[in-house]
C-alpha cells in the first residue's frame, strides 16, 4: 500500500474532493492532475480489494 | 529587457462551427464561449487534400505539403516497409525550430506528425506517445514501455510515462456521458466503445502530458494538438441528430450523443488550460477542416485510401484571444497556411517571404507592425535535429498504422514478404496527394505530370485517371482529356454521368457552350439533386447570359444547401449582367454574408454599386477588394474611373500612375455581329498588312479557350478579333480600345442565312433573337467596365482612322 500521495489535493467547491476509483471525466480533463489522484485512487482501491485486482486482470 | 508574452496553442482535429455554435447556445462549452467573447472568431479554409498530417504540418511550417514533404498517412521506413507519417520527411523548418533559433522555449505535445522528436529548445513529446501496442500485446498494460523517439528531452520520460492512459484502463463510467446507455450493454459484444475507450485514453494522455508540462517546465509557447475530435467524428458523426434513413434505430438511440460529448469534453479540457495561464497569454485554437454534420453527411465513405476524408468539410474553427488582439470580433479569411506566419507576428518574429500563408493582421488591434526574412531555412542556428532512433521498436508503428486501417484512411498493409506490392502502392498514393497539392496551388502542369507518371492502366484507379482529365482540361490539353475519357469509358471505373460531365466540361472550354449544356441537362436528368451538376450548369447559363437558366440552377442549389456562398454569388452575376443591379446588391450581399472571403463577390458588389452610381460605397467595397486582390488590375481602373468621377485629383493621380505600372500593355480588339461588314473590315485591315491576331481560329470554330485566364497572351498582332460572346473573358491584365462594327441583325442573319446555305432572305427568327441578344449582352457589358475605349463603326471605309 502507498504510505504517501504523489497527486495533488483536489479541492471541488472548496473542500477536498473524495476521487471515485473508478474516475470520472471531469478528473480526466483536470489533466496531470486528474489522471495521478485517479490513478492513486484507484490502485488504493485496489490494494484494499485483492479480488477486484484479479477479476481485472 | 520587456517580459515575452507566452502563446498558447490548441489544435482541434476537425473541429465544426456547426456543433460548436449549436452546443456554445446550450451552453455546454463555456470556455470556448468565453476566449470568442474576449476574442476575435472566424472560419480557416482548408486545402486540398484535406488530410490531417498535411495539415498539421502545413500548419506548423506555413508552407504547402509539395514544399513541406510530408504526404499521406505512411511514408517508406528505408527497410522496405512502411511506418506511419513521421517528421523524419518534413523538408522544411517548423515554428519550433524557428523559436529555437531565437532563444524561445516551447512545449510541443502530440502533433501530428512530430515522431522522432527534436532536440528543441524546450519539450516535445511526439504523437507516438500515447500509442498503446497492437493485438495481443494491447491487453498486457503492465508491459507498455514508452515508444522510442517519443520525449524530448529523454529525461522526462520517468516523469511522463505514468501520465499515460492505456484504453483497457476506461471504465465503463467514463463512458457512460457519451454513452448513457453502456452500462446495459456488455463491452466486449461493442466494437465502438472499445474505439472509444481508446480516442478518450489518447486525448486524456496528450492533456495530461501538455498539463503536466506547462506546470512543470519554463515555457513561452505550447502547442498541443489533439486528434480525437476527428477520430470521434468519423467514428460517430453518422449516428449525430437528426437521425437519417439508413441509421439503424437502435444504434443512433445508443450513440447520438457521442459527438457532442466528444466536444464537450474537449472544452473541459481547454477550460483546465485556460485556467493554468494569465491575462498576458495569447490563446489560439484552431482546427484543420471541419466536418459534416447536418444533410451533407455521406450516405456511404468511398472504398479508396483516405476515402473517409469526403465527410470533411472545407472550413475549420479559428479563435483567438490575448494582448491586442481585437475582442468579440468575427475575422475572415484565414487559412491553414496563415497559422505560423500569425504566430510570428505575435512573438514579433520575422514571417518567412518563402511561407505560402499570411499574417492574419484583421485579428489584431490597430496595425501591427511585421518583420520579413526571405527564408528561415537560411538563418544559420541552431533550431533542433530529429532524435537519433535505431527504429528497431516496431510495436507502436504497428498500432498507429492499424489505427490508420481501422479508421480507413489507409488500406491493410501486409509487411514484409508479399507486402512489396502493397508498399509501392502506399507510395504511389502518397505522390498522388502531392499531386493534389500541386492542383489545389494551381500547378496543374505539374500536378498532371507527376499524375501520368503514377497512372497505370493495367490497375485503372478513377480518382487518378479523373484527376489527369481535369487538369488536362484546365490546361487546355482537350486531345488528352478525350483519349482519358475514352480509356475511363472502356474500362468502366467511372459512372456514365461523370463521364458525360467531363465531356461537357472539354465543350464548353472548346467553345462549343450549347453542346456541353444539353450534355450536362442530360445528366441532370439523372442526378437532379448534384450540387456540384446544378453549379456548373448555372456557371455556363451566366457565361452565355441565359439568366433565367442560371437562376433556375442556383435556386434550385440553395433549396438543397441554403448556405451556399457560391450559388448566391451565381445568382447575382445574372442578375448584374442583365442590368437588374438592386436584386444584383442584394445576392452578393447574401453571398458575402455567409462567406466573407470571398474577393470576386466583393468585386463585383462593388462593381454593381459603381452602377448604380453609388460611388462612395462604391469605393469604400472596391478599396477593401484590393486589399484581397492586389494583383487584380480590374479592381485599379474601376477605383480610377471612381475618382475621377469624384473628383479626387490626388487619389486619381495615385491610381493612374499604379495602373501604368502594373498594366501588361495594351491591346487593340475588333468585334461586332458577325455579318458581312465585320468580314469586310477583317479583310480590310489584312490587305494594309495590319496583322489580325486570332481571326482565322474563330472563324473556324477552333478551340478558344477563355476559360484559361492567359488566353489572350497568345494572341498577338496589331488588332485581334474577340466575338462579342468573349468578351466577358477579357483579363484585366491589359488595357483595351475597342473597335466595334456596327451591323443592323437583320443583315447579319441574311449574311449568315446565306453562310449557311438558305435563301438569303429567309426569316430565321431564332437566329434573330439570338442576334439582338448578344448585341444587347455586348452594350450592357461595355456599361458595366470601367475605363473603356471604344469606337463604333458604321462606315468601314473610316477604320483607317481608328487603326
Amino acid at each position: 500500500m502507498k504510505n504517501k500521495s504523489n497527486s495533488k489535493k483536489i479541492l471541488y467547491g472548496g473542500k477536498p474532493y473524495n476521487v471515485p476509483p473508478g474516475g470520472s471525466l471531469g478528473l480526466l480533463a483536470l489533466g496531470n492532475i486528474g489522471v495521478r489522484a485517479w490513478k492513486e485512487s484507484r490502485d488504493n482501491y485496489l490494494e484494499k480489494n485483492p479480488i477486484q485486482r484479479e477479476e481485472k486482470k | 529587457m520587456k517580459k515575452r508574452n507566452k502563446v498558447l496553442l490548441v489544435g482541434w482535429d476537425s473541429a465544426d462551427w456547426k456543433v460548436i455554435d449549436k452546443l456554445m447556445a446550450q451552453g455546454k462549452m463555456p470556455a470556448l464561449k468565453s476566449l470568442i467573447d474576449s476574442g476575435v472568431r472566424g472560419k480557416i479554409a482548408t486545402m486540398d487534400p484535406p488530410l490531417s498530417p498535411m495539415l498539421w504540418t502545413s500548419m506548423a511550417t506555413g508552407k504547402r505539403p509539395f514544399k513541406h514533404g510530408v504526404l499521406g498517412f505512411v511514408e517508406p521506413d528505408g527497410q522496405g516497409g512502411i511506418r506511419p507519417v513521421s517528421s523524419r520527411y518534413r523538408k522544411v523548418k517548423a515554428v519550433w525550430n524557428m523559436l529555437t533559433m531565437e532563444g524561445i522555449k516551447s512545449n510541443i505535445v502530440g502533433w501530428w506528425p512530430s515522431n522522432p522528436v527534436e532536440s528543441i529548445n524546450g519539450c516535445m513529446v511526439s504523437n507516438l506517445f500515447q500509442q498503446e501496442k497492437k493485438g495481443s500485446e494491447l491487453l498486457d498494460v503492465s508491459n507498455w514501455p514508452v515508444a522510442e523517439a517519443s520525449v524530448y528531452p529523454e529525461s522526462l520520460i520517468d516523469q511522463l510515462k505514468d501520465l499515460r492512459v492505456h484504453p483497457l484502463e476506461i471504465s465503463l463510467n467514463l463512458i457512460s456521458p457519451f454513452v448513457p446507455d453502456v452500462l446495459k450493454m456488455e463491452r466486449q459484444e461493442d466494437q465502438k466503445l472499445m474505439i472509444l475507450s481508446k480516442f478518450l485514453a489518447h486525448a486524456t494522455t496528450v492533456h495530461a502530458v501538455a498539463t503536466e508540462l506547462m506546470e512543470t517546465q519554463e515555457w513561452d509557447f505550447t502547442a498541443v494538438y489533439h486528434d480525437a475530435l476527428d477520430h470521434f467524428s468519423h467514428g460517430y458523426m453518422r449516428f449525430y441528430p437528426p437521425r437519417r434513413e439508413h441509421v439503424e434505430k437502435e444504434d443512433y438511440d445508443l450513440y447520438k450523443n457521442v459527438v457532442d460529448g466528444a466536444y464537450i469534453f474537449h472544452d473541459m479540457m481547454l477550460e483546465r488550460l485556460l485556467g493554468m495561464i494569465d491575462n498576458d497569454t495569447t490563446v489560439i485554437v484552431v482546427s484543420d477542416h471541419g466536418f459534416h454534420s447536418d444533410h451533407l453527411r455521406p450516405i456511404s465513405i468511398p472504398k479508396v485510401p483516405s476515402g473517409p476524408a469526403i465527410e470533411h468539410a472545407p472550413y475549420g474553427i479559428f479563435v483567438a484571444k490575448g494582448p491586442g488582439i481585437k475582442k468579440g470580433e468575427q475575422i475572415f479569411g484565414a487559412s491553414v497556411l496563415d497559422v505560423t506566419p500569425t504566430l510570428l507576428a505575435i512573438m514579433d518574429l520575422p514571417i518567412g517571404k518563402d511561407m505560402d500563408g499570411k499574417p492574419l493582421t484583421s485579428i489584431f488591434e490597430g496595425e501591427k507592425e511585421l518583420k520579413y526574412i526571405e527564408s528561415w531555412e537560411n538563418v544559420d542556428k541552431y533550431g533542433g535535429e530529429l532524435l537519433d532512433t535505431a527504429n528497431n521498436q516496431t510495436s507502436n508503428n504497428e498500432a498507429a498504422l492499424q489505427q490508420l486501417i481501422d479508421l480507413g484512411y489507409i488500406d491493410d498493409v501486409a509487411q514484409g514478404e508479399g507486402g512489396s506490392d502493397q508498399i509501392k502502392a502506399q507510395i504511389k498514393e502518397n505522390n498522388f496527394y502531392l499531386a493534389k497539392s500541386y492542383a489545389s496551388a494551381g500547378f496543374n502542369e505539374e500536378s498532371l505530370e507527376i499524375l501520368l507518371e503514377i497512372e497505370d492502366k493495367s490497375k485503372p484507379d478513377y480518382r487518378i485517371l479523373t484527376d489527369i482529365v481535369n487538369c488536362a482540361i484546365r490546361t487546355k490539353r482537350y486531345n488528352l482529356a478525350k483519349e482519358y475519357i475514352a480509356f475511363i469509358r472502356k474500362a468502366k471505373v467511372l459512372g456514365e454521368n461523370q463521364l458525360d460531365i467531363m465531356e461537357a466540361k472539354i465543350q464548353i472550354g472548346m467553345n462549343q457552350p450549347m453542346e456541353g449544356i444539353q450534355l450536362l441537362n442530360k445528366v441532370l436528368k439523372e442526378m437532379p439533386d448534384s450540387i456540384d451538376l446544378l453549379m456548373d450548369l448555372g456557371r455556363v447559363y451566366n457565361a452565355i447570359q441565359k439568366k433565367q437558366n442560371a437562376l433556375d440552377c442556383f435556386n434550385r442549389v440553395l433549396n438543397y444547401d441554403p448556405e451556399n456562398a457560391y450559388a448566391y454569388y451565381g445568382k447575382g452575376l445574372a442578375y448584374l449582367r442583365a442590368e437588374d443591379y438592386e436584386n444584383a446588391v442584394e445576392e452578393f450581399l447574401n453571398a458575402i454574408e455567409r462567406l466573407y472571403h470571398f474577393p470576386v463577390a466583393h468585386l463585383h458588389l462593388g462593381e454593381t454599386l459603381a452602377l448604380m452610381k453609388e460611388y462612395q460605397a462604391a469605393i469604400d467595397t472596391l478599396e477593401l477588394v484590393r486589399t484581397m486582390m492586389p494583383r487584380v488590375t480590374k479592381i485599379y481602373r474601376w477605383l480610377l474611373d471612381l475618382y475621377e468621377v469624384t473628383e479626387n485629383e490626388q487619389k486619381t493621380r495615385e491610381y493612374k500612375a499604379i495602373l501604368s505600372k502594373i498594366q501588361l500593355g495594351t491591346k487593340t480588339i475588333i468585334s461586332g455581329l458577325p455579318g458581312e461588314k465585320l468580314f469586310q473590315a477583317l479583310e480590310s485591315l489584312s490587305n494594309k498588312n495590319v496583322h489580325i491576331g486570332n481571326s482565322k481560329d474563330v472563324f473556324n470554330s477552333q478551340v478558344l479557350n477563355v476559360m484559361n485566364p492567359d488566353w489572350l497572351s497568345e494572341y498577338t498582332g496589331d488588332v485581334i478579333y474577340v466575338p462579342m460572346q468573349y468578351f466577358g473573358a477579357l483579363n484585366a491584365k491589359f488595357e483595351y480600345k475597342f473597335i466595334f462594327i456596327k451591323d443592323e441583325p437583320e443583315q447579319v442573319m441574311d449574311y449568315m442565312n446565306g453562310l449557311m446555305k438558305m435563301r438569303k432572305s429567309s426569316f430565321n427568327p431564332e437566329l434573330l433573337a439570338d442576334l439582338l441578344n448578344l448585341e444587347k449582352g455586348t452594350m450592357s457589358w461595355f456599361n458595366q467596365q470601367p475605363n473603356l475605349d471604344i469606337s463604333y463603326i458604321n462606315d468601314i471605309r473610316k477604320l483607317d482612322v481608328f487603326v
